[in-house]
C-alpha cells in the first residue's frame, strides 16, 4: 500500500515536518510512504503543513480515499488513527 | 525543464559575459572566490525546486505551457500564488542568509507581462506577444533573468533628456527596421553577472520629450557592447585569504551587485517590449516596484530568521540565555521580523487580477511593507549586536586561532591563548562561539549587510518613494470625512 506525501513549502514551520513523517512511518511498517506524484494513483494521501495555514496544494494528486492533513506535531496520533480507519 | 544547481552553474560557463573587478578583466568569474558564493546562492533556488519538502513553494504550473516551472519563472495566477511567492522568498532567505538574486527577474516578468498587454491595447503594438514568447523561452530554459530598472540618473534635478550626458539614462540611440540600438547603464544590479539574460525597464515615469528613454527589452547578458563592473562589499577581500572559512561568517553564500554598461547594444524587434510609449513607463515602474516591495516582506524575513537564530546561539554560548532582558530582546526581534512577514502576506492576500490576467499586489500594503523593511532590519541588527557583545568586532582572526607560534612563558601558542581567553559557556567550543559571532558580523556589517541593511533601505526604492505612494494611496480625504461624521461636522 502506498501513501503519497505532500509537504507544504516549509517557510515558517512550527515543528519538524520530516521528523513527524518519520514517526508516522515507524508506526506503519507495511505502508510505503512516497513523495506524491501527479498522474500516479495513491492509496492514501497525507498533506503535512508546517503551520495552521497548511497551504500545500494537493488537488493535482490522485488518491483512493479522503485526503489526510496535519499541521501540528500533536496531530501524529490523529493521523495514525485516520490511517488505521482507512486501511481496515 | 527544472535545472539543478549544478546544471545552472555549468550553464554559466558557456556565457561570455564580460566582468571587471579591481580594475581587471575577470577571465573565470564562475570560480572567482569573491563571486562564487553569490552563484552558489542562486543555485539554491534551483536545488530546492527538486526537494519534496520545498517543491510546493518552489514550483508552479505555467499558464503559458502547462508545464511545471520554477516559481521564480512564474506569472502569478492567483492571490495564492502571490502568497506562495513571499513564502518561497522567506525559505530562500533562511537557507542562504543572503540575497539570492532571483526575485528581480520574477518581479520584472510580472510587471512587463501586464504592462505590455495594456500598451498593445492602446497602440496596437505587438509587445505582449513578444514578451509571452520570451517568457516561454525563460520557462523552458529555467533562466534566472536580471530585472534591471535603476539608471545612474546623474543630476537628480534634471529630466533624462536634459542630462549633460545622455547615457546617464538608458535610451534608444538608433531605430532600425530590424530593431533598436541602446546606450546607457543600470546601476546596483543584483545578480547581474549570474543571470544569462536581462530585462531592461525604464527607471521612472517619462514625459514626451523623454520618449527615447521609455524603453524595455530583453537581451542576453553577453551581447556585444554589454559589460559589468563588480560592486565592492564590506570585508569582500576576506574571501581571497587562503583557507578562508571562520572569518567569513557565511562561507557558502553571498549576494552580488554590479554596474551594467550598454555601449551601443543592438536589440532585435522580437525582444522589444516598449520603445517610446512614454505614457506607460510609469505603469511599468510602479508595478515592478510594487512587486519588489512585496518581495522584501519575504526575503528579508528569511535572513532575519537566521540572524535571530544566531543571536540566540550567541546568547547560549555566552551563558546569558536565561537573562530576562536577553529573552525579551529575542522576542522583540521575532516580533519585528514577523511584522514584516505580515505585510508581505497581507499585500499578497489583497492582490487583484490585471487586464492581462496575472495578479498584482495591493500597492498601498506593499509600500507599507517596504517602508517597514527600511527600518526593522536595522532594529534587528542592533539587537543582535547587543546580544552578541563587542567580541563580534574585536576578536582575532582565524589565523590566530590556528597559529602554532609560541607567545606564552610556558610555551603556549597564539591559538592556545586565543582558545583560553575567548572560551565561553561549556555548551560550545571556542571555535563554535567564534563561528556564530562571525556570522552575526557578516549579516550586520560584513558582506551580507549589503543585502540585509542598505538594500533594505534603498532596494526597491528608497524610503521616500514609498512615502509618496502611501500618500497617494492613503485616501486622506475619506479619513477626514470619517472624523467629521463622528464628531458632527456637517460642512
Amino acid at each position: 500500500m502506498k501513501c503519497g506525501v505532500r509537504f507544504c513549502g516549509g517557510c515558517n514551520p512550527r515543528y519538524n515536518r520530516r521528523e513527524a513523517l518519520n514517526e508516522i512511518e515507524s508506526r506503519f511498517k507495511d505502508i510505503d510512504f512516497v513523495n506524491a506524484l501527479v498522474g500516479v494513483p495513491h492509496d492514501l494521501l497525507l498533506v503535512i503543513g508546517g503551520c495552521t495555514n497548511c497551504c500545500a496544494a494537493y488537488e493535482q494528486f490522485d488518491t483512493k480515499t479522503d485526503v489526510m492533513k496535519m499541521w501540528d506535531v500533536d496531530h501524529i496520533d490523529m493521523i495514525e488513527k485516520q490511517i488505521k480507519e482507512k486501511i481496515k | 525543464m527544472l535545472m539543478t544547481g549544478a546544471q545552472y552553474i555549468e550553464s554559466l560557463r558557456k556565457m561570455k559575459t564580460r566582468v571587471y573587478m579591481f580594475g581587471e578583466l575577470v577571465e573565470n568569474w564562475v570560480d572567482h572566490p569573491i563571486i562564487r558564493p553569490s552563484i552558489d546562492c542562486v543555485a539554491m533556488t534551483y536545488d530546492l525546486a527538486h526537494d519534496p519538502e520545498y517543491a510546493d513553494l518552489m514550483t508552479a504550473t505555467s499558464n503559458l505551457t502547462g508545464e511545471t516551472v520554477n516559481r521564480f519563472c512564474h506569472l502569478h495566477q492567483s492571490t495564492d500564488d502571490l502568497r506562495k511567492k513571499v513564502k518561497m522568498q522567506r525559505l530562500l532567505g533562511q537557507k542562504t542568509a543572503s540575497c539570492f538574486q532571483r526575485c528581480v527577474g520574477m518581479d520584472a516578468f510580472n510587471a512587463v507581462f501586464s504592462t505590455t498587454y495594456e500598451i498593445d491595447q492602446k497602440y496596437g503594438t505587438a509587445y505582449h506577444e513578444n514578451f509571452k514568447n520570451f517568457m516561454i523561452e525563460v520557462q523552458n530554459n529555467d533562466w534566472i533573468v536580471d530585472g534591471a530598472m535603476t539608471d545612474p540618473k546623474g543630476d537628480r534635478g534634471l529630466a533624462p533628456s536634459a542630462q549633460r550626458d545622455p547615457d546617464l539614462f538608458m535610451h534608444i540611440v538608433e531605430r532600425r527596421e530590424d530593431g533598436i540600438v541602446v546606450c546607457g547603464a543600470k546601476a546596483h544590479q543584483t545578480g547581474t553577472i549570474n543571470s544569462p539574460w536581462h530585462i531592461i525597464m525604464p527607471t521612472q515615469a517619462m514625459r514626451e520629450e523623454d520618449a527615447d528613454y521609455a524603453v524595455s527589452f530583453a537581451t542576453p547578458s553577453d551581447a556585444d557592447g554589454i559589460y559589468m563592473i563588480y560592486g565592492r562589499q564590506s570585508c569582500d577581500t576576506r574571501k581571497l585569504e587562503e583557507g578562508a572559512d571562520l572569518d567569513l561568517g557565511n562561507q557558502k553564500f553571498g549576494g552580488q551587485e554590479a554596474l551594467v554598461v550598454f555601449d551601443h547594444v543592438f536589440i532585435p524587434n522580437k525582444y522589444i517590449f516598449m520603445a517610446g510609449e512614454f505614457d506607460f513607463a510609469g505603469m511599468m515602474v510602479e508595478r515592478f516596484a510594487g512587486y519588489h516591495r512585496q518581495s522584501y516582506g519575504g526575503c528579508k524575513v528569511g535572513v532575519g530568521d537566521v540572524l535571530i537564530g544566531a543571536a540566540a546561539l550567541a546568547a547560549e554560548y555566552n551563558g546569558a540565555q536565561k537573562a530576562s532582558h536577553i529573552k525579551d530582546k529575542l522576542i522583540e526581534m521575532i516580533h519585528l521580523n514577523e511584522t514584516l512577514y505580515c505585510c508581505g502576506i497581507a499585500c499578497s492576500a489583497e492582490g487583484y487580477p490585471t487586464a492581462a490576467g496575472n495578479y498584482q499586489i495591493d500597492l498601498l500594503l506593499a509600500n507599507v511593507c517596504k517602508q517597514n523593511v527600511t527600518r526593522f532590519p536595522y532594529d534587528i541588527t542592533r539587537l543582535a549586536e547587543d546580544i552578541a557583545g563587542g567580541l563580534m568586532v574585536t576578536m582575532p582572526s582565524q589565523a590566530d586561532f590556528k597559529s602554532d607560534v609560541v607567545c606564552g612563558k610556558n610555551g603556549e601558542t597564539v591559538a592556545e591563548i586565543c582558545d583560553k581567553f575567548f572560551s565561553g559557556s561549556p555548551a560550545c567550543t571556542t571555535e563554535e562561539r567564534m563561528r556564530v559571532l562571525r556570522l552575526i558580523e557578516n549579516m550586520c556589517l560584513g558582506s551580507a549587510a549589503v543585502g540585509y541593511r542598505t538594500e533594505s533601505l534603498h532596494g526597491a526604492g528608497s524610503p521616500q518613494a514609498q512615502r509618496i505612494m502611501i500618500q497617494r494611496q492613503g485616501n486622506l480625504a475619506a479619513k477626514k470625512e470619517l472624523a467629521k461624521a463622528i464628531c458632527g461636522i456637517t460642512k
